[in-house]
């Protein structure tokens, strides 16, 4: 056995719980956000009982879905009605380890890169789970045997199969820039060439929209538009069964957040930071602060386009995807190989 | 090997005893869990080697694609039929070609398994009633055909050459990657990749063809 095996897995053992850790508690504290900036916007207090400001009422909603009920359909299909959260749970967190949150940490003697794993393929890793998470979603509303489930369910697969192209179409400009799927790579790039927003917005923007539609948030929740479907596909889902998609889906926003700010707002690339003469733990820490206020940028985004704009008719949806961002996408890309290949980038 | 030698047999003994005495599944699987325990405790040098990966994903393979054929219920037949294309992928990523590992759970498990689950959940199809054994012409090709593909695996398995193959440093860094995968696509075999393309669009038009004709 490789003598260095054990404290690579110590290591690395150490920054999964991080992650795991830190990505629940953004997970409770975004429910929170979303209630808090949901009163603010439709002029009402929110949540402000629990603690100050409302500051513990995640943890009440939590010992409160532990304690409820978890019922099972009686014509539900039991394992996969079982199975269902685990499968959309799963990938949610799995999909931030490949997404470097800062640079190296010098620790005991080791240098420790701030990412679970670099891939080679990391991006093409994130699109690979983010697109099995779609089981998840199909099968809760086919093994609860509801009909409104089902129609959720149904709805759901089709539009988070639409929006994946235009999502993988609007990154491949990212890539092209780059040369390479490497995440570490897309961000160091940035770091001397610029940030890719700078003269990639229009694949930005492609990416923000294909990324609201990929996590089901509104103005894309059909799959659970409650004035049609109840709850969509997990109307029969109760206690922790029911919050797990919750978790998911916000989990599924962190990834979708710090993906957008890895690609084209530098990742965790502060400027400037280098003429502060900072040692580098130091300079390691502010930058990954900095990533996460990045990323919190984009999750108030998230919110704050879920209390501003209603829902999109089913075809309206199907019309934006495929007519719309799909063919901006493809046009996206040949401008930016245009541009690469002028050696202007 | 004994690592997974082991693990099996436990399976296959939590198996047996839910299958025999379905009352307590609860006591099954916590004897069950403790056994495998104690043999990862015992044979935990196991873990290292790619051997035991290579056996556990093989054996899942072999697993999920008996069920495929075997379960009455088409959502769990097309589950299943995910998993082992997932375990696909794993052997892949065993064999060091990461790309086409993650590739191939993007195509087959993310991309042509949704259409799958989508066509089984917009038919409403109600569990079948199992695996029907054929008559005649159909039980005999396929007796004939099985201990044929059996005798055809042994043949392998006794000519095999070792299994360097799939040794840790035997190919370069540069192996598998997105770049020499690349390089390969569009360098050496750009013929084949652009006539498989265009062979793609011709079948694309013509389903699109066949389905508007219906139409009207």
């Amino acid at each position: 056995m490789d003598p260095r095996l054990p404290a690579l897995l110590i290591e690395s053992s150490a920054k999964i719980a991080l992650i795991f850790f830190v990505n629940l508690t953004a997970v409770a504290y975004l429910t929170w956000l979303e209630r808090r900036v949901s009163a603010w916007i439709q002029d009402r207090r929110g949540p402000n009982r629990v603690g100050p400001f409302g500051l513990l009422q995640p943890l009440a909603d939590g010992i409160k879905f532990i304690f409820k009920e978890a019922i099972t359909p009686p014509q539900a299909h039991v394992v996969l009605y079982l199975l269902a959260p685990v499968i959309i749970f799963v990938p949610a967190m799995a999909t931030f380890s490949v997404i470097p949150f800062g640079p190296t940490l010098e620790l005991f003697g080791r240098t420790i890169p701030l990412h679970v794993a670099d891939v080679d393929s990391g991006v093409l890793v994130i699109l690979g789970l983010s697109s099995l998470g779609v089981y998840g979603v199909a099968l809760a509303g086919w093994s609860s045997n509801n009909k409104y489930s089902l129609l959720g369910g149904l709805r759901s697969s089709a539009q988070l199969i639409s929006y994946e192209m235009a999502l993988g179409f609007s990154i491949v400009g990212v890539l092209m820039a780059t040369g390479s799927l490497r995440l570490t790579d897309v961000v160091t790039h940035q770091m001397e060439h610029g940030w890719n927003i700078l003269w990639q917005f229009p694949g930005f923007l492609i990416f923000l929209i294909s990324a609201f539609a990929e996590t089901n948030r509104l103005p894309f929740d059909l799959p659970e538009a409650e004035s049609e479907l109840v709850a969509g596909y997990h109307t029969e889902y109760s206690g922790m069964r029911f919050s797990m998609f919750y978790m998911a889906e916000y989990a599924n926003m962190i990834t979708a957040s710090a993906l957008a700010v890895t690609m084209y707002f530098g990742g965790y690339h502060v400027p400037g930071l280098q003429a502060l003469n900072l040692s580098p733990n130091l300079a390691a820490i502010v930058q990954v602060a900095a990533f996460a206020a990045k990323t919190a940028v984009f999750l108030f985004i998230y919110v704050w386009v879920r209390w501003t704009l209603p829902r999109f008719r089913y075809d309206q949806l199907m019309n934006l995807g495929w007519k719309g961002l799909l063919p901006l996408a493809m046009a996206h890309i040949l401008w930016v190989a245009f541009i690469v290949l002028m050696g202007w980038a | 090997m004994h690592l997974l030698t082991g693990l099996v047999i436990v399976v296959m003994a939590a198996a047996l005893v839910r299958a025999v005495a379905p009352g307590k599944p609860i006591l099954t699987a916590i004897a069950g869990g403790i056994a495998a325990a104690a043999l990862l405790v015992a044979f935990h040098q196991d873990l290292a080697g790619t051997d035991f990966w290579a056996g556990t994903i093989g054996f899942l393979a072999i697993l999920s694609a008996l069920i495929v054929v075997i379960h009455p219920n088409p959502m769990v037949s097309v589950l299943s039929l995910i998993l082992n294309l997932i375990c696909l992928a794993l052997f892949y990523l065993l064999l060091q070609a990461q790309t086409l590992a993650i590739l191939q759970v993007i195509v087959y498990a993310g991309a042509i398994m949704v259409l799958f689950v989508f066509v089984i959940m917009l038919l409403n199809l109600r569990a079948e009633e199992g695996l029907r054994i054929g008559r005649g012409v159909q039980r005999w090709g396929a007796i004939l055909g099985g201990a044929g593909f059996a005798a055809l695996l042994l043949w392998a398995l006794r000519h095999r050459q070792g299994h360097a193959w799939m040794e840790p440093g035997r190919h370069a860094a540069e192996f598998g990657t997105a770049g020499s995968l690349g390089g390969l696509l569009f360098g050496q075999y750009v013929f084949a990749t652009e006539a498989a393309s265009v062979l793609l669009i011709a079948a694309m038009v013509g389903a699109v063809l066949l389905a508007k004709r219906r139409l009207d």
